[in-house]
């Protein structure tokens, strides 16, 4: 609720993802990137609506390239949904806003 | 200020950019129209739900008089696609295929909606492990790889150049190119390896893409395949300058009944702004669109 959506990088991801003590999801993005500013304003709908049960997340892979080797990033944007530090689905693209809603409410 | 600046710049030549066009030149602005009519929705179509049009007519032929009535009000026209945008200093920077440059005051949207997926067996399972819709987006995940690019047009065409900077093959499937002779003759000089006259039949990998079997029984060993059918779109055109799009489909520019999209001198027209697919929503749209913009690149020009 009202947070925004939290900028995570290398050094941050363990502690703000993977140990976060609600599930994630993580915005794998660029900013050369149009699919994945297409999306950004979901993200923040999502955030708004759902950003008490769960953390909404954006990774610039340009910035930080361990999260997207670690998890065999191949396209932005990817978007992961974490719980106890391990992934639980993904979605590749910019995908409508029921699919990513549809994501997240497997968290809840 | 550049030496060729135009008030009014539209990215599409079917009704929407057609309409835009005569609406903002028949007003005195200078307008350029970039695009090719083959690849409007309408230059395969016969009309018969239009108004005042009772007898049949072709799309083709409808696209042609459009664009005779907006070049008689001295409307310029470029059979070109548009690879690149950016907006800077309150101007459009518009980047053609064949490398040329132009400048406007406003950009109206109206290149319409084409489909991105090959629709070929392995394709949706493997998006994202290295089947791909965005060379811009992803080329940098593929260095050092072997990567193919599907496609006939402006796209899969800069896409395939593109990604020489990163990859170590790059395999260009297409069945006929249908690019301007500059992007043509810049492909022929590049390392690409340009397969013709056939098509993908399928994608095969087990966790990631592997290889891509092609119509003509011929296999490509690869990691990628980037699928660039046509010419960029609004994904890649628009989003880029930051407009907003429909949150419920991630498909189509939001505007308001001026056509304004949420960057000011933008505005989108016909198909790409949703449905219905009409000519008459569009041709609509068209005019809204270019007599606004018409109006704010004159009060831009006064500023």
């Amino acid at each position: 609720m009202g947070q925004g959506v939290l900028d995570v990088d290398d050094n941050s991801f363990e502690s703000e993802i993977l140990k976060a003590d609600k599930p994630a999801l993580v915005d794998f993005w660029a900013p050369w990137c149009g699919p994945c500013k297409a999306i950004a304003p979901v993200m923040k709908e999502l955030e708004e609506a759902y950003g008490d049960s769960i953390v909404f997340a954006r990774c610039n892979v340009d910035n930080s390239p361990n999260a997207p080797t670690q998890y065999s990033i191949r396209a932005i944007p990817t978007l992961i949904l974490f719980q106890d530090g391990k992934v639980v689905d993904q979605i590749v693209g910019a995908v409508p806003k029921s699919q990513l809603e549809g994501l997240v409410k497997k968290a809840l | 200020m550049p030496k060729d600046l135009y008030d009014v710049a539209i990215i599409g030549c079917g009704p929407g950019g057609l309409q835009a066009a005569i609406h903002s030149a028949s007003k005195k602005a200078k307008v350029i129209v970039f695009g090719k009519p083959r690849n409007s929705s309408l230059y395969k179509a016969h009309i018969a739900n239009f108004c005042c049009s009772e007898k049949l007519i072709s799309g083709k032929e409808m696209l042609e008089a459009g664009r005779k009535q907006a070049e008689s009000f001295d409307a310029v026209f470029l059979e070109e696609d548009i690879i690149e945008t950016k907006n800077e200093n309150k101007l459009f920077s518009l980047f053609t295929e064949s490398g040329e440059t132009f400048t406007s005051r406003t950009l109206i949207l109206s290149m319409g909606v084409a489909r991105k997926k090959l629709r070929v067996k392995g394709e949706n399972r493997l998006v994202g492990r290295g089947v791909s819709y965005c060379v811009d987006c992803d080329a940098n995940f593929y260095r050092g790889l072997d990567v193919a690019v599907v496609g006939n047009e402006s796209a899969a065409t800069t896409g395939a150049i593109t990604l020489l900077s990163y990859a170590r093959t790059v395999y260009l499937i297409c069945r006929k190119l249908m690019i301007t002779d500059t992007l043509y003759k810049q492909l022929r000089n590049s390392q690409v390896k340009v397969i013709q006259d056939t098509w993908v039949k399928e994608i095969i990998g087990t966790n990631d893409v592997e290889e891509v079997l092609l119509k003509n029984g011929e296999t490509l060993k690869v990691n990628g395949i980037f699928v660039e059918l046509g010419a960029k779109g609004a994904l890649e055109l628009a989003a880029n300058l930051g407009a907003m799009f429909d949150a419920e489909t991630i498909s189509f520019i939001e505007t308001n009944r001026k056509q304004e999209t949420n960057i000011p001198g933008l505005y989108a027209a016909g198909d790409i702004t949703g449905q219905p697919w009409q000519i008459a929503k569009a041709v609509g749209e068209g005019c809204v669109a270019g007599i606004e913009a018409t109006e704010y690149a004159k009060k831009l020009a006064k500023s």
